[in-house]
């Protein structure tokens, strides 16, 4: 039996090829793969198309201010109850950053698509009345149902080369218990090239199996496997943490200026 | 005499009772007053009402607290948890689900939301945070828009991006009073007004020409029994 299990460095060094489209789990400000970003952050991986859950906050708001990205495609970059994402904001603001509108269901649905080597998927009614499609001509297009004749709005399938997510548990071996709610992370899993999966711990292989069946990523699509016991923080890990809202208040406070960013990714980056 | 409560404990008062027996009702991002009018309803008038919080898809979850965020863990307790992409799936269906509660950087006189920008797209005044689910809005049986933001930025003639469109916009709840849509034009009128506010104060605090019709009610004040059971909801006063 192989291992999968490799350490944080090793993780984002040799995994993430050059000009990469990445993928980036968590959903809102729980389950943020925040050990792996950080270590994007530290060794400066330059991506060329983020994409994110169909809600996301830190994990991208860092990576965006840190000056790595050069496109994003996200639903809804923010920090919920607690404010806009300062970076993001920023960066849209300024044009700096290349922005691809795109919905909750189109991204889903995207992902599934990519999952499966499905070219595209129509889409249902409701996206034809936004401006989303034609500002995002690269994701979403016209096609013709060739049962009825009738056009819909299409999406275009995501395939990121690399995928970072959260998850409970995993054994050596790799095979992965989410131990949480999925919300998009196993599409996302499923339609990455390859994965990298940070854990809150290790189990044996017996335990794993007794775990079945929410032991739904099997080792083979799993790249690399890191332990990182509380590594959501300041997100939160449902059943083990809940978010650290003064430490993403901090954040925000201080990612209000690019200075004050700099300032805290210096002191966070360890 | 009616007992004391803030305005935004009226929204979500106003909101459950909008809600009928046997609904299927979504929410999105900072569920906080679309859960606490679901769980009221569901306890006052409405017993088979069922709700999803979406982001998290927790369905009829009962915190002991209500949560600002919609993927709170303590969302967790509930009876079923429908995975997001599933959640997906539904609002696309468009049979199943019946409200849908959505909000927006800007309101328009169509109920149309803009979650995206203020001013041009690609160098924005503003930036929101995203589109998300609002593209499913005509998809759902009706959209009931609330926010806390009712003033002349929010409320405008024309958004500066359709995210969602107000197609099946029926009613918005704000600070200030209530909202419907004139059956004929689609434009929004008012329906109204918190005890306290003038009819003149809703129309200051709008950047379009509202409808006003001949007469404005003045929107029902909590009952006791709405107040005591919402306040029961909302221990931690996230309402207050």
């Amino acid at each position: 039996m192989g291992t999968r299990l490799v350490s944080l460095e090793e993780a984002v060094a040799s995994l993430v090829p050059a000009g990469a489209t990445v993928g980036v789990g968590g959903m809102h400000m729980t389950a943020a793969p925040m050990a792996l970003v950080r270590e994007l952050v530290r060794t400066r991986v330059r991506v060329r198309r983020l994409v994110t859950s169909p809600s996301t906050s830190l994990q991208a708001d860092l990576l965006i201010g840190a000056g790595l990205v050069d496109e994003l495609v996200s639903p809804y970059v923010g920090f919920e109850d607690l404010g806009l994402a300062p970076c993001f904001r920023r960066a849209a603001e300024e044009g700096s950053l290349r922005i691809v509108e795109c919905d909750e269901g189109g991204l889903s649905h995207a992902l599934y698509a990519g999952s499966g080597g499905i070219p595209f998927i129509p889409l249902p009614p409701g996206i034809e009345r936004t401006e989303i499609p034609a500002a995002s001509r690269e994701l979403y297009g016209e096609t013709k149902d060739p049962f009825t004749g009738e056009t819909h709005w299409a999406i275009r399938a995501l395939r990121p080369d690399i995928a970072f997510i959260a998850c409970r548990e995993a054994d050596e071996e790799g095979n992965v218990a989410f131990g949480r709610i999925a919300f998009t992370d196993r599409l996302l899993a499923l339609a990455a090239r390859s994965l990298v999966v940070q854990v809150e711990r290790l189990v044996s292989q017996e335990e794993i199996a007794a775990h079945a069946p929410g032991t739904t990523l099997p080792a083979f699509l799993v790249s690399a496997v890191v332990v990182a016991p509380g590594g959501c923080r300041p997100t939160s890990f449902p059943g083990e943490y809940d978010r650290d809202e003064d430490e993403l208040r901090a954040y925000l406070a201080a990612a209000r200026t690019p200075e004050g960013f700099a300032e805290y990714l210096g002191a966070t980056a360890g | 005499m009616s007992p004391e409560y803030t305005p935004t404990e009226l929204m979500a008062i106003a909101m459950a009772r909008s809600f009928r027996d046997g609904e299927v009702v979504v929410m999105g991002a900072v569920p906080t007053i679309p859960l606490a009018a679901c769980r009221l309803a569901q306890t006052l008038h409405a017993p088979t009402l069922s709700y999803i919080v979406g982001g998290s898809g927790t369905v009829n979850p009962t915190p002991a607290a209500l949560p600002t965020q919609s993927c709170d863990p303590k969302l967790e307790g509930g009876p079923c948890t429908l995975p997001l992409p599933d959640v997906v799936l539904l609002e696309g269906r468009g049979d199943v689900l019946d409200v849908f509660c959505a909000g927006g950087l800007q309101i328009d006189a169509h109920g149309n939301c803009n979650l995206v920008c203020v001013g041009e797209r690609e160098r924005p005044k503003l930036r929101g945070p995203g589109s998300v689910g609002l593209p499913f809005l005509p998809a759902v049986g009706r959209t009931i828009i609330y926010t806390l933001a009712h003033n002349p930025r929010t409320f405008v003639e024309r958004v500066d991006f359709v995210s969602g469109a107000g197609d099946r916009a029926e009613l918005v709840v704000t600070t200030l009073g209530t909202m419907d849509f004139d059956p004929e034009s689609r434009r929004m009128r008012l329906a109204s007004t918190h005890p306290g506010v003038h009819v003149d104060d809703v129309v200051a605090a709008t950047g379009f020409q509202l409808l006003l019709p001949s007469s404005v009610p003045e929107t029902p004040p909590p009952t006791r029994e709405e107040l005591a059971e919402l306040r029961r909801l909302d221990p931690g006063g996230s309402l207050r």
